[in-house]
């Protein structure tokens, strides 16, 4: 494979490319679904083929082919090479690339338990365990439908760049969602969306409990739809879980900390970001308002050591005691901000181009334990998990309604509030924080960017923290 | 070998490995993506791609796979792995046997050369775009795509189905900024239609000189005008909810719901509409060779039809809506009828409420009861005594979806055949007005 690679590279470089990145990408997956325990179908996907960017006369073109022939993969470099030169007469302002620690390496995940290693009515009989387990906790309600979907998947990339880097990757990823409604004829509906994923094999699958987490899930939802109450309107102290943490730290930290988006290269899709540049140092919170994002966490579903541009991946502090720290970059917004790429370019598949993507973002953990956040509080509300959430295309006003959630009476847990709002700017967010626990978890998500659509693996994750005189919404009964 | 010709004999191969069913649809495309951002292209980027979905099936047993074309012609070791895959399987819950087909054979073309011809050399579009987004308005930057495609899709079934179908399209969405101002619009057709592109542009920098100014509005219960391309993406959402797997697995309002039965108010009417040729997404045949055809989703406000498959529709005990998916049915465009009111005319009505040109980022707290909220994004206009009166910030609309459907009192007579990032099954559709929506914003 290297050497069509390699041929695609020469070939764009002897039209007049001034950079060229051919990536081979190998992307499988094998999927079960299933609807109330029972299996629905099984699928399989094989994603194969090749990509070449170019950087010529300071415009960019991507092409890709999935004919892995010779012919294909070079007429795939031409044409990349001929719309970037044909459009390059529209550049105002040429783009440019900048420069990044670029690796010559192979790595891979290594797997305890593989997947074929686990016999396949096993898989299923997992979804049927989760059906009953569900059903069985749940007393005066009922568990309407549960749809479950399993995905094994591998990765496989080979990476090249005209200036040299060449990096070889495997990543096995395992992931398990599901979906259950409980319904009750007067007390209406409750519903549940929940992912489980990593980078490993089968072994993950084992490590998560899942008939337990099901089982112990539905029991409390089912007691917050019967018993849920409204919660209180006045300004109160609101303990947000990690779960709802972590996506905040995803929504309101790394997005807008990207630098195509600041950039403005994604306008019409995604959004822009409340962060300009030139915003580095900007106070976005206080001194509990830490937020990481973090490619090279091992079994993580958001792992890689090297970006799809070839660049050594690391660590980032987004924002660092309450300012605004550290952009994601790939090589072309570092040209912009005259920096060095941090690793930060990710392609869903070979179809797709590297653009600025985040990995693992996480709100770094604080001292206390959950039951010291809770213990002083005279009245508040602690918000475990949600379902509703969303963010506008600056990534400043956010709004997260609480699926499982309690209210806090004297420092003690008094019941459940049923669909508490927390509808929020990212300063007050990061401004409100005044504990945070010491449980860091992690949770699962596929991140949607860029056009085409990419969809990436990613976790997000955080401690639970407790925010100060925060006043909660209620959502539309 | 032609593709034709290696999709039947992949479907003989597979019967004769003792597949019950088999099915398979060989995609071959090619799309050109010019993508904008600081009036300038940021990237332009050109696909090629073979790819061929197969659907087998044996003792109820289902199985669906993409791969590459040369997997397909091996197609021995193919159905070899894919039979020992199958055999360890249980038997899927909604299996049905794959239908007679409506369409056997045939050829069918929907290609606009003229869209072939801009795929090789875009940048006469790439000009019209630019230049008209600032042709009236002085805007600070604008971002945007143009999207060019032909596909040709190769269908044969073991039910005797073999099909071809070519056809090109398509889609153009532009995002205009001045100042604290910003507009978008978005446009989709099988034809190269050069006024529409050009309108995007044009619409999106006069909404974004428009809505200059922003300032604050408080939330509360108002009356909303929602554009076509809001409407079209909350319909999106409805339309997927109303396919008959996502009533099966619990991820739609029409859950408890029969046919026939009051949704929304009287004035609504959404088709999907398979048939209607200008929108990009029209087929004659779905993946299990049905003959397609336009159908009511909702009509004068009832339920009329839940979108199946052949497997979906057994589980309902009725027959397939031509809107296969192997295993998940889909809308193909949705048309929603316009109503009898100008634009003007339907803000007049309005005491005080809200214009809203764009949304993004619906998510529901729950499908069955339809929980939900968007935000509204680019251009939203504060209306007072029937007359816009000043551009307003962003606001969340926080509902739920059976109450919006039903406090639909107006709608545009002029329809938009609007796709863009956000909205991905092409839709035509009217301005909407609907009272009494609660609208959020932060509360810090």
């Amino acid at each position: 494979m290297e050497d069509l690679l390699e041929k695609a590279i020469a070939e764009a470089s002897s039209k007049g490319a001034k950079y060229v990145e051919a990536r081979y990408h190998r992307n499988t997956y094998f999927t079960l679904r299933a609807r109330n325990g029972n299996l629905i179908d099984s699928a399989e996907e094989i994603a194969e083929g090749i990509s070449v960017r170019v950087l010529v006369d300071g415009a960019l073109g991507f092409a890709s082919t999935n004919r892995l022939d010779s012919e294909s993969v070079l007429e795939t470099a031409r044409r990349a090479v001929e719309t970037a030169r044909s459009l390059s007469r529209f550049m105002k302002k040429p783009l440019e690339l900048g420069p990044g620690r670029v690796g010559h390496v192979s790595y891979s995940v290594s797997v305890k338990k593989s997947f074929d290693s686990v016999p396949i009515d096993e898989k299923i009989s997992l979804f049927n365990e989760l059906w009953r387990r569900s059903r069985e906790a749940v007393k005066e309600a009922s568990v309407k439908v549960m749809f479950n979907e399993y995905e094994e998947s591998a990765e496989e990339k080979i990476i090249m760049t005209s200036e040299g880097a060449y990096v070889r990757s495997f990543i096995p990823r395992v992931y398990l969602g599901y979906n259950m409604v409980i319904a009750h004829p007067q007390k209406g509906v409750v519903q549940r969306w929940q992912e489980h994923g990593g980078s490993g094999g089968y072994e993950l699958v084992e490590s998560w409990r899942l008939p337990d987490v099901v089982s112990s899930e539905a029991g409390v939802l089912e007691r917050a739809l019967l018993e849920g109450k409204t919660p209180p309107s006045d300004p109160l102290d609101v303990i947000v879980g990690s779960e709802i943490v972590g996506l905040i730290a995803h929504e309101s930290a790394g997005h807008p900390s990207e630098a195509d988006r600041i950039l403005g290269r994604e306008a019409a899709q995604a959004g822009l970001s409340f962060i300009k540049k030139g915003m580095k140092g900007f106070r976005i919170g206080n001194e509990n308002a830490t937020v990481v994002d973090d490619p090279t966490i091992p079994g993580s579903y958001g792992f890689f050591l090297y970006d799809d541009e070839g660049v050594a991946a690391r660590p980032k502090y987004l924002y660092r005691e309450g300012v605004v720290y550290e952009h994601l970059h790939n090589r072309f917004t570092a040209a912009e901000y005259n920096t060095e790429s941090n690793g930060s370019a990710r392609a869903m598949n070979y179809a797709s181009e590297p653009i600025v993507r985040m990995s693992n973002t996480y709100v770094t953990p604080g001292d206390y334990s959950l039951e010291e956040l809770i213990e002083d509080v005279k009245l508040g509300v602690y918000i475990k998990s949600y379902m509703e959430w969303n963010i506008d295309d600056e990534r400043w006003s956010q709004r997260y309604v609480g699926l499982e959630a309690y209210l806090i009476e004297n420092g003690e847990i008094k019941g459940f509030v049923r669909n508490p709002v927390l509808e929020i700017t990212t300063k007050a967010f990061y401004s409100s924080i005044v504990a945070k626990s010491r449980d860091l978890r992690f949770y699962t998500g596929t991140c949607g960017k860029g056009e085409p659509s990419q969809g990436v693996p990613v976790w997000f994750g955080g401690p639970d923290v407790k925010l100060s005189k925060v006043k909660l919404g209620l959502a539309p009964g | 070998m032609s593709a034709s010709e290696l999709a039947g004999k992949f479907v003989e191969k597979a019967l004769e490995k003792g597949f019950s069913d088999a099915a398979i649809s060989i995609d071959i495309v090619e799309r050109v993506m010019v993508k904008f951002a600081n009036t300038q292209p940021s990237v332009v980027q050109e696909w090629k791609t073979a790819v061929a979905n197969i659907y087998l099936s044996k003792g109820r047993r289902v199985f669906t796979g993409t791969f590459q074309l040369d997997k397909i012609g091996d197609a021995d070791k193919l159905l070899g792995e894919v039979g020992l895959l199958i055999d360890r399987l249980s038997e899927s819950e909604l299996y049905a046997p794959l239908p007679e087909p409506g369409v056997r054979s045939g050829f069918y073309s929907r290609v606009d050369d003229k869209i072939v011809e801009a795929m090789k050399d875009p940048s006469e579009l790439v000009e019209l775009v630019l230049e008209a987004s600032s042709r009236e308005h002085n805007i600070d930057f604008t971002a945007g795509k143009i999207d060019l495609w032909k596909r040709m899709r190769h269908l044969a079934t073991s039910t005797g189905a073999q099909l071809v179908e070519e056809s090109t399209g398509v889609e153009t969405y532009m995002r205009s900024f001045k100042e604290d101002g910003s507009g978008q619009w978005g446009f989709a057709s099988r034809i190269l239609d050069k006024r529409g592109i050009e309108e995007v542009a044009l619409k999106a920098s006069e909404l974004a000189y428009e809505s200059r100014g922003r300032s604050s509005v408080e939330p509360g219960v108002y009356d909303v005008i929602l554009s076509p391309l809001v409407f079209s993406q909350l319909m999106n959402v409805i339309a997927w909810m109303s396919t008959g797997l996502s009533v099966l697995t619990g991820m739609s309002i029409f859950i408890d719901k029969k046919i026939g039965d009051q949704v929304a108010s009287p004035l609504l009417s959404i088709y999907d509409a398979p048939r209607d040729d200008k929108l990009p997404f029209s087929t004659v045949f779905d993946d299990e060779a049905v003959a397609t055809f336009d159908k009511p989703i909702v009509e004068k406000g009832l339920l009329k039809n839940i979108l199946h498959n052949t497997k979906t529709a057994l589980k309902f005990n009725t027959k397939s809506t031509g809107n296969a998916g192997w295993v998940h049915p889909r809308p193909w465009n949705l048309v929603i009828e316009g109503g009898g009111f100008k634009l003007e005319e339907l803000i007049s009505e309005v005491k005080r409420g809200l214009l809203i040109t764009n949304n993004w980022y619906t998510r529901l707290q729950n499908y069955a009861e339809g929980v939900f909220s968007t935000i509204g994004r680019d251009a939203i206009f504060l209306i007072e005594s029937g007359r816009i009166v000043k551009p307003v910030e962003r606001l969340r609309i926080a509902d739920k979806l059976p109450r919006l459907l039903s406090n639909i009192e107006g709608l545009s007579r002029e329809t938009y055949d609007v796709m863009w990032w956000e909205v991905r099954v092409p839709t035509r559709s009217p301005y909407a007005l609907i009272r009494n929506i609660n609208i959020t914003k932060h509360f810090a």
